[in-house]
This record gives C-alpha cells, sequence and structure tokens, in this order.
C-alpha cells in the first residue's frame, strides 16, 4: 500500500522510528522503511552492528544499547534503533559496498540485520501492523 | 551585473593535478652547494624512491594562479556567509606579518631577543581584554574550536579544584555543532536546551536544566539566529546559582562591539575568533586563532606560557611557574603570524571604528531584514517584531511550498551572480535556512544588488525552477554529484592510481 | 570622515535608517539591558592611519631579533628552511587568502584541488594512502591521533617514549583527559636512546590503544628498532602512530613502508616561515583501511564528477564525521585547521620534487654530522651524547664543570649566535645538554664559526 508516495509493504510489522521487522522462524529481519530513506537521500555509508551485539527495545530516552548502527547520507546520520530486545545473529554485509540497496530496495535487498528476539511476547504487542504505520504516517506527512 | 568564473577546462577535468603536469628532471627550485661529509644515515633507514611532480618554477605558478582563478573569497564579491563574518581583510596587516621581525623570529630564541613579539601578544592580551570585559586573555588556541575545547577544559579545572567533577555541559539546540564537539571532547555530557517562540532560550527549559551536575552553559550572544539574547542576565543567574559557570562563543561579537561586553553580562569564559571579528583572512579555512579570556577566578588555571612583564627590568618574561595551569593546548604560544594582523587591526580601527564597525554591521543585516521580509517566498521563523543584531535568518519554505525549490537551490543560482552564498541549513532549528550576515566592509550598493537577486531568484523559482535545480552554470564548474564522493572515496593521487589500475 | 572599511559614510546610513522607518541606530540595540549597556568608549588606543600603525608596528617589532640576522642553531619543533619566493606569493593570491572553507565547491575548485594536492603530497612523503587537509599543529595532532586509536581500538591506554617533546606530551595530556585515557611512558637506552624493547613487550597489553614514537625524536635521533616496534604493536592488537619532521622524509624511509598506520607531524618547514611558533601545520595521515578512515578527524577533501559525470572535481568528503553534522559524537571539534599553511607547503613540496627534497634532506643531516663531529672533537663537549644515526638535530653536552649550557649561550648570543635549546631543565639526567639543528641555511663557516665561538668561550682544545 502507499501513503502519498511512500511504500508501505504486507506482510511486515512496523515502528514510528520508521523500521520493519519480517519475522522469520524464531529471528526477526530488519531494515529502515521507504519513507525513512526517501528522508534520509542517498545513502552513503551503512554502519552495522557487531555480529552477537546485545541489543533493548528502543524507549524514551534513547540510549546507546538500543542502536543497531547507523545509516549516512552525505547530510546527516540517522542511528537505527532496535524495535525488539535481543541479540544479533547477521549483517547484510552487501551494504558495506553498496549502500544503496537502501535507497532502491528498503525492503528487500537493504534489509540491515537479523536479530533473535530475547522478549518477544511482552514486546511484540508494541510493533505497529501495516494499517497502523500507514495512519502513523498520514499524521507526518 | 553578469558573472562568469575562469573555467581552465578540457573535456574531461579543469586544470590537472599537479602529479599530471610532471615531468622527469624538471625542478622548481636549487639548493645551495652541499657540505663536505655525508649524511651518515644507514642504508637500510634510507628510502628507494619518492614519487612527487617534478616541475619549473613557471609552470608551478601558472598551476596555482589558475587555481586561484577558479576560487572565490572576499576579494572577488559579496560573502555573506552567517557567523563567519567576512569582513574586508585590510592588506597591511599582511604586509606586517610578512615581516622579517614578525616572520623570521623561533619560538625558542633568548627572550632579550624577542621582545617586540612578547610586547605585541601581551598588548594584543589586554586590548581583547578590555573588548570582552574579562580579566585575562590567553592566545594560544589556533581557532575557534581549539578555544572552545581550551575553555572546556578551564571550567573542568575549576570544578575540580573545588573538589567538585561536574559532568554536564548545557548547548542551546541553535548552537554551532563546535559547542558539542568541544565539549564531549573535553570528557563532558552535553545537555540541548530549547529555543523559545522568539529564538531565544527557553529561560523555564533552561531552569529545569541546569543543576549541580551543570559545570558551563555554553552560549553565544547575538545568539545564531542574530537575536540578541535581552534575557542574559536571568541565563547568567540560573546557571551561576547552582555553581555553574557561563562561557560565550565569540563567533558573533561583531554584533556587540563597544555596545555591551560578555564580561558584563556574567560570561566567566570568554572565546574570540580573531579570523572574524578581528579581521584577520580565513584562509580557505585557516589558519586563525581562537583566544580565551577568562574572569579572574579562572586566572590561575590559564596554559603555560603566560606572557607577563616585569617592571623592574622593563622586560616582557614567558612565566611557567603557574603550578594550576592545565598545562597546554599547543606546542609553543599561539598563531603568531594571525596575531600580528589582529594587533594591527584593533590600531586601524581604535576604539571608535571598532564600535563604528558594529553599528554599521547591525544596519547592514537590519536593512536586509526589512527589505527581504517584503519579498515573498522568503520568511523570518521567529521574533520579527524587534532588529536583529549583525545577522539574520530568513526561511525559504515558503518558496519551497509554492515551487519545490529548496534553500540549496537558491544558494546555489546565487553563485551564479557573482555572490556567494549565505550559511544553509543551520541553524537546524529553521527550516530551510539561510543564514545572511552582510559585515560592516560591504556598501548600500551591493546589499540592494543581494536583495534585489533573492527577489530575482524567487521569480525564477515560479516561472523557470529548472534554472535554480541546474544552477550553478556560471561558475568554473557545476554541481558535483556529492554522494559518490563519499560512497567511493578518492582521498589522493596514491588511491587515485591504484583505482584506475583496477 | 568615513573609515577606509566601513564604505557607508555617515550619509548613507542616515539614508538607510531612513528608508527602514527607524529614528537612529540606537533603536537598533534597544533591546540590550540598561544594566549591561556599555556607557564609556572603550579603553583602546585612538584609531591609528595606515601610516601610523605601520610605524607603530615595525617599531614594536624592531625589538625583535630575527635568526636571519644571527646565526641560528635552533629547531625543536619549528625548524627554518629557505621558502622560494614564490611559494609566499602564490598563497597571497587573494582570491586563496580571503576565501573560507569551501563548502560551496562549485566557486571553490581552487582551493579545494590544491589541498587535494597537499592531502596527496603527506601521502607520499609518508607511505600513508589519506591525509587530512591539515590540524593545527603536530602537539594536537598526536592527541588526535591518540583519541582515534582509542575509538578504533576500543582500548585505553596509550605508550610514548619517555624522550618524547615534553610541550607536545603536555598537549597529549590534555586531549586524553577528555575520555580519561591512560599515558604511560616507556623507557629508553641510556647509550643510544633507542626505545627498551623489553618495556615496549611488557606495556604491550590488551588494553593498549596505540604505541607513538617520534622518529627522529625529539633529541634528533632515528629509531632503528622501528619495524621491530610496529611487529609487537601489532601483534597486540595496537596501532603503530608515528610523528616526523616531513623534511627527514625526502631521505629516510616512508613509515608506511615499515608498519605505520597513522602518521603525523609538523608540516611548517615545508614553506612556512616559523613565525614565533605559529601558524603552523599539523600533519595526519593514514592507511587506507576502513576502520581507520571513518574514524579520521579534520577536513577531507575527496575526488568526484560532476553529477552529469562528464567532468572531473573535488569536494569535501565523509563530512558525517565532523563536528556540523555529529556534533557531539564527531571524530572532533575542528571546523577551521591550517588551510593556507598546507597549500604552501604542497607548492614547497611539488617545487623542490623528489630530488630536490632528497638533497635537502642529505644537506640538513650532512651539515649535522659535520657540526657532531667538530664540536665532539672541543675537550669539554659530547655530540651527539646518544650512539644511533641521526638527521638534522642532536643533542650537545657540557661535561666541564665550569660551564652550562646557560651561559655558554650566552656568550654565544654575544657574538650574534643563537646556541640550542637547553633540555637541561626538561630532562635532568642528562645534564648540560641542548639540542641543536643544522639546515640548508648553514655553510660550513657557519658551523666553523660556532665551533670556533664554543670553544673559545670554553677556553678550550680542539
Amino acid at each position: 500500500m502507499k501513503v502519498g508516495e511512500h511504500e508501505i509493504s504486507e506482510g511486515l510489522y512496523y515502528t514510528k522510528d520508521h523500521e520493519w521487522i519480517k519475522f522469520e522462524g524464531n529471528l526477526a529481519r530488519i531494515g529502515v522503511t521507504d519513507y525513512a530513506q526517501k528522508q534520509l537521500g542517498d545513502i552513503v555509508y551503512v554502519e552495522l552492528p557487531e555480529i552477537g551485539k546485545s541489543v533493548r527495545q528502543a524507549t524514551e530516552p534513547k540510549t546507546k544499547e538500543m542502536e543497531l548502527g547507523a545509516v549516512e547520507s552525505i547530510k546527516a546520520v540517522s542511528a537505527i534503533y532496535s524495535p525488539l530486545s535481543g541479540t544479533v545473529k547477521e549483517t547484510n554485509q552487501a551494504l558495506q559496498d553498496r549502500p544503496e540497496l537502501i535507497n532502491t530496495s528498503p525492503y528487500t535487498e537493504g534489509w540491515i540485520c537479523v536479530l533473535e528476539p530475547n522478549n518477544l511476547e511482552a514486546e511484540r504487542g508494541s510493533l505497529l501492523t501495516p494499517d497502523a504505520y500507514a495512519t502513523f504516517l498520514k499524521t507526518l506527512t | 551585473m553578469k558573472f562568469k568564473q575562469a573555467s581552465w577546462a578540457n573535456d574531461a577535468h579543469l586544470e590537472p593535478l599537479v602529479f599530471e603536469l610532471s615531468r622527469a628532471n624538471r625542478t622548481g627550485y636549487t639548493l645551495p652547494q652541499k657540505t663536505p661529509s655525508g649524511a651518515n644515515i644507514p642504508e637500510n633507514l634510507v628510502r628507494k624512491k619518492l614519487e612527487l611532480p617534478e616541475l619549473s618554477e613557471p609552470e608551478i605558478v601558472r598551476h596555482y594562479t589558475r587555481l586561484s582563478q577558479m576560487n572565490y573569497g572576499v576579494d572577488s564579491g559579496f560573502y555573506p556567509l552567517g557567523s563567519c563574518t567576512m569582513k574586508y581583510n585590510p592588506k597591511i596587516c599582511e604586509e606586517l606579518a610578512a615581516l622579517e621581525t614578525a616572520s623570521r623570529i623561533h619560538p625558542y630564541q633568548d627572550e632579550g631577543t624577542i621582545q617586540g613579539a612578547l610586547e605585541l601578544m601581551y598588548k594584543l592580551e589586554r586590548h581583547l581584554a578590555e573588548i570582552a570585559g574579562v580579566a585575562r586573555v590567553c592566545l594560544h588556541p589556533s581557532a575557534g574550536a581549539h578555544g572552545e575545547f581550551l575553555g572546556m577544559l578551564l571550567a573542568r579545572a575549576y570544578h575540580k579544584s573545588k573538589g567538585k567533577e561536574r559532568k554536564e555541559v548545557i548547548v542551546p539546540d541553535s548552537a554551532h555543532g563546535t559547542n558539542f564537539a568541544s565539549a564531549a571532547m573535553a570528557g563532558f555530557d552535553v545537555v540541548v536546551v530549547p529555543s523559545n517562540s522568539k529564538g531565544r532560550v527557553d529561560i523555564g527549559a533552561l531552569r529545569k536544566a541546569v543543576s549541580k551536575k551543570t559545570a558551563a552553559l555554553m552560549l553565544t550572544n547575538p545568539n545564531t539566529l542574530g537575536l540578541f539574547e535581552d534575557e542574559i542576565l536571568k541565563i547568567a543567574e540560573a546557571v551561576h546559582k547552582v555553581g555553574g559557570l557561563l562561557y560565550y562563543d565569540g563567533a558573533n561579537l561583531n554584533g556587540i562591539l563597544g555596545k555591551t561586553r560578555p564580561g558584563d553580562m556574567g560570561f566567566d569564559i570568554v572565546h574570540f575568533n580573531l579570523h572574524k571579528t578581528f579581521s584577520t583572512p580565513h584562509g580557505g579555512g585557516g589558519p586563525g586563532a581562537g583566544p580565551i579570556g577568562v574572569s579572574r577566578k579562572l586566572e590561575k588555571f590559564l596554559p603555560v606560557p603566560v606572557i607577563e612583564y616585569n617592571r623592574k627590568r622593563r622586560r616582557y618574561y614567558l612565566d611557567y611557574r603557574r603550578p594550576h595551569s592545565i598545562g597546554k593546548v599547543k606546542a609553543f604560544y599561539g598563531n603568531f603570524g594571525v596575531l600580528v594582523k589582529a594587533y594591527a587591526y584593533i590600531l586601524l580601527m581604535g576604539a571608535s571604528g571598532l564600535q563604528e564597525a558594529t553599528e554599521a554591521a547591525v544596519l547592514n543585516s537590519n536593512y536586509i531584514m526589512h527589505k527581504l521580509r517584503g519579498v515573498s517566498g522568503y520568511e523570518l521563523k521567529f521574533d520579527a517584531s524587534g532588529p536583529c543584531k549583525h545577522e539574520i535568518v530568513f526561511s525559504a519554505e515558503p518558496l519551497k511550498r509554492e515551487t519545490g525549490v529548496t534553500a540549496r537551490d537558491v544558494a546555489k543560482r546565487l553563485l551564479d551572480y557573482g555572490m556567494h552564498a549565505p550559511t544553509y541549513y543551520f541553524p537546524p532549528i529553521v527550516p530551510e535556512a539561510l543564514m545572511i550576515e552582510p559585515t560592516e566592509t560591504e556598501p548600500k550598493e551591493e546589499l540592494d544588488r543581494f536583495v534585489e537577486t533573492l527577489k530575482a531568484i524567487a521569480d525564477e523559482a515560479r516561472s523557470d525552477p529548472e534554472k535554480l535545480r541546474s544552477a550553478p552554470t556560471q561558475t568554473a564548474v557545476g554541481r558535483l554529484d556529492e554522494v559518490k564522493a563519499s560512497r567511493e572515496p578518492i582521498l589522493s593521487w596514491r588511491m587515485y592510481r591504484k583505482l584506475a589500475k583496477q | 570622515m568615513g573609515h577606509p572599511y566601513i564604505p557607508n559614510t555617515h550619509e548613507i546610513r542616515e539614508q538607510m535608517l531612513d528608508e527602514m522607518g527607524v529614528a537612529s541606530i540606537d533603536e537598533l540595540f534597544a533591546d540590550i539591558p540598561e544594566k549591561i549597556r556599555l556607557k564609556r568608549e572603550l579603553k583602546l588606543p585612538k584609531q591609528m592611519s595606515e601610516l601610523e600603525v605601520k610605524r607603530h608596528v615595525r617599531a614594536m617589532l624592531a625589538k625583535n631579533e630575527p635568526f636571519t640576522k644571527m646565526l641560528s642553531f635552533l629547531g625543536g619543533g619549528v625548524w627554518p628552511h629557505h621558502i622560494p619566493s614564490h611559494v609566499q606569493s602564490l598563497v597571497q593570491r587573494s582570491e586563496f587568502l580571503t576565501s573560507y572553507t569551501p563548502y560551496q565547491a562549485e566557486v571553490s575548485q581552487g582551493m579545494l584541488q590544491a589541498l587535494f594536492e597537499y592531502q596527496s603530497v603527506v601521502c607520499e612523503l609518508t607511505g600513508m594512502d589519506v591525509a587530512n587537509a591539515s590540524m593545527y599543529d603536530w602537539a594536537t595532532a598526536i592527541g588526535e591521533a591518540a583519541l582515534m586509536c582509542a575509538r578504533v581500538t576500543g582500548r585505553k591506554k596509550v605508550l610514548v617514549p619517555e624522550l618524547i617533546s615534553p610541550e607536545r606530551f603536555a598537549v597529549l595530556q590534555n586531549y586524553a583527559a577528555g575520555p580519561g585515557l591512560e599515558l604511560v611512558k616507556l623507557g629508553y637506552d641510556w647509550s643510544t636512546g633507542q626505545l627498551d624493547m623489553s618495556q615496549l613487550r611488557a606495556g604491550l597489553g590488551q588494553d593498549v590503544a596505540c604505541v607513538y614514537v617520534e622518529n627522529p625524536s625529539y633529541f634528533g635521533f632515528l629509531e632503528t628498532q622501528i619495524e621491530e616496534i610496529a611487529n609487537a604493536t601489532h601483534n597486540a592488537g595496537a596501532l603503530l602512530v608515528v610523528g616526523v619532521n616531513p623534511i627527514s622524509l625526502g631521505l629516510l624511509k616512508a613509515p608506511g613502508d615499515y608498519g605505520a598506520d597513522i602518521v603525523v607531524g609538523e608540516g611548517q618547514p615545508l614553506g612556512n616561515p616559523a613565525s614565533f611558533g605559529g601558524p603552523t601545520l599539523g600533519i595526519f595521515a593514514c592507511r587506507d583501511d576502513q576502520k581507520l578512515v571513518r574514524q579520521i578527524p579534520g577536513r577531507l577533501i575527496g575526488m568526484t564528477t560532476t553529477l552529469d559525470g562528464k567532468m572531473r572535481g573535488f569536494t569535501m568528503v565523509l563530512q558525517t564525521r565532523e563536528q556540523h553534522i555529529r556534533r557531539e559524537r564527531a571524530t572532533s571539534n575542528i571546523c577551521s585547521n591550517e588551510a593556507l599553511c598546507a597549500v604552501a607547503a604542497a607548492i614547497y613540496a611539488v617545487s623542490l620534487g623528489p630530488r630536490g627534497l632528497r638533497e635537502l634532506a642529505e644537506i640538513c643531516a650532512a651539515n649535522a654530522s659535520y657540526a657532531m663531529k667538530k664540536l665532539d672533537a672541543i675537550d669539554g663537549l659530547e655530540a651527539p651524547i646518544f650512539t644511533s644515526p641521526h638527521f638534522n638535530e642532536f643533542t650537545l653536552r657540557c661535561t666541564h664543570p665550569k660551564f652550562t649550557v646557560e651561559n655558554l649561550n650566552t656568550k654565544l648570543l654575544k657574538q650574534g649566535i643563537q646556541g640550542g635549546k637547553p633540555i637541561s631543565k626538561e630532562f635532568p639526567e642528562f645534564g648540560e645538554t641542548a639540542i641543536l639543528c643544522t639546515t640548508e641555511l648553514h655553510t660550513k663557516e657557519n658551523i666553523d664559526r660556532l665551533v670556533d665561538a664554543v670553544a673559545e668561550a670554553m677556553g678550550a682544545r680542539r
């Protein structure tokens, strides 16, 4: 579906920090949304998290333990905040050479990392469905 | 007025790199004869090759002359970069700094042979102290950010001497990036305080943010919106009440010379940018100088050496006996070549001239504010009810809403008219910000032309936006691919060659 | 009458105020609270004409004795060399001199390309792939290097030689203070001055971010064990930072060829006058390793093309490391640097070229070698105090009980000779010792004159 110019992919969950989550068995694949990549502009570098890093679900105020790396355009740096608590299992090495994948395919080839959630039951409820995210996006645009 | 910048170019590039102009056995220099015995360096420590270009002197001169023609300075035209104070750089200052007695002296010479240098620095310190209303000035820092770092180290030392470790430094959300970075480098946590709807520090928010953890508040006044923080006394009180220090970022000092002084406002640490207010040339990014002034209670922490005067012997000397000094932030004593220029500038202006400069700078800025607010497409985001000081921030948001054209596009199109763009997208609290600082060395005609041009550009945005998006076209080169530049950085001739081989 | 630097005369200002509907200039300052308004003129000298300022400043500076009018053997972090006249005339061109940081790349290709050429020159000299567009000086470059190594390795200890320049060490201490880095000094061999390798190995724990060495050292000798130092450092997972005088690199092996990860140094001797110790030029370069380049402080100029891909051009890159974007998480707070000095350095280096720089370095070293030999021959003097190869600086120790370096220097000064820098206070363990420097400015006759004067001052045999 679309909100204005921004694509929202079905079958994924979302956060208000513009991350998407795809559940794959007991793992969660994470990336940033079309809205996010449009806001950032051409991405020149992705700082990927370390494999094995423990992260906490992002709440206010934001701290370093909630960060899953960062995405950089030439004029800005945006931290990626973890939608769930867990451990980083895999990172998308293709982004090292081709950070622009986040711009061209934010929901597919531009995935950032795979997380093994450790508190899913409690945290799942705070994630947004595609419709809820669309509603949220409408308030911004 | 039409403008076209020189463009030495062929199909693929502008003026070649000096490495590309190299031809074996050419040389641009001769050396005096060798001394009898050899260098006596073991062979295994000697390099086998050094790949630097070989050119003759005329080729080198032509190359760099051509490069200079593809560069734009204050001497070329209007340069209204907000917070940079791009004022005219007097040429007499250049002449004086180049004198043998200024440039051919070594910092370790016997003190009897450098009395002139010590005297100049001593007097410059005192003039700056008077201008800022502080007790003592240190001329060591090489740049504004360097001075900021020193200021933060002094704050740390002060609190430590009181047996306290205060971890926080408060910075307004409109502050220059170096403020945040300098505080962090000195080991502080940065607490950001918001601006209110009038574009000034939100006193309520500030009172909530200060605590026994506050080491200092960093503030510039006038602030980065060009507005005077009229509640400065309340701000000072809030910070001093909890035992914190008040730090003044001197970037905007040109807005208040002779009218008020940071020391009188309650600032404990005052920073100066000699390459802004005191007219030493920016040099394309340096060298500058960022002296720091302090109130009496912080004097003992200043870096060594401190220049003192022995009345009995009638001699200046370098005093290293400062047990509470924080040590050094730079080797030697400061960017002397820059200090000579600032000293001369203060004499050329005198007390009356500095005040006149501020008045003319503030008038020029208010004049632009008055004329530009009548131009559709640009608006003032914050307090338009009173005067601004030496700079003013406009927003090109209305133009963006109307035509889709951005502040960047406007700035790039200005270049086509032979004017340097104002600072844009700063401060971050103003969308599509254009930060304009004309300075006092700009004639009224140029200000009128600037406003006319912004109006013409707004019209172009409506009728032919592509003209702006494709701007600039009258400069040595058009817009560059900054994304490619950062994605695949080529940072040296070496890297370029390696890449070409692949 | 108006001021020459203020084009809007009193009349024009009145006209502007009129147009604005403002009664007087005071209205524009009405928002300054009464309590803090300055009610008097600033107590500064009266405005002077250009002629008066010229006379005043010249007279003040005339109280300086330039080293060009004396015979000086001072070095120690700032080294006088001959600067070809075209270097200064080119950097004084006002399109360079009066420009700002090249944020608007389209009108600033001149400065951008000149700085790219400087970065390139530094890379060739140091054997590194990446160099920034300058830091303030050698001392602050060391500080920034330590911070960078701490960020890259996640470790907090920095090892430095005991024989490090005290001024540079003092600056490093202030940079280390922020993140609380621990600085540890490593001992040296008493006769050679070389780094004590057993102390190095013992000190290289898993908590060491970097090892810093100066080559040539503050005392003028070369670190002959440098490859061993590099290996030991890397085996411990630490980075090697080497500090240099770039003039030496005309002759000596590039640090990149013996394992340096980061090279820092003082670029002043390349085309910039001594100028009482400032402006100086901090060199900062590193290997082309993603982990390092992302953490490098300072401005970086990169090559690119125009948007249509047709023309080559230059622009500032990787700005997301810098303060104006990253703010408190920037790699450094540095904004303005020593750009114009960097351009002068580039012009100087390309003027001499590889053979000129080689010859220059050989002359500097040969002069030092000759001076050491002749001074050492004087009864009561020892030059150098370390049995290692030296570049263009060396130590001179006075073992004669009747003389100190200070009083020798005083006697020399009476003969128009500026002797070396006494280091007895900084390093009391070496007794009455000074550091002397020779460059291409010194002729054989100059050195002979020094030797004769010293011998005479000591009433000594040679």
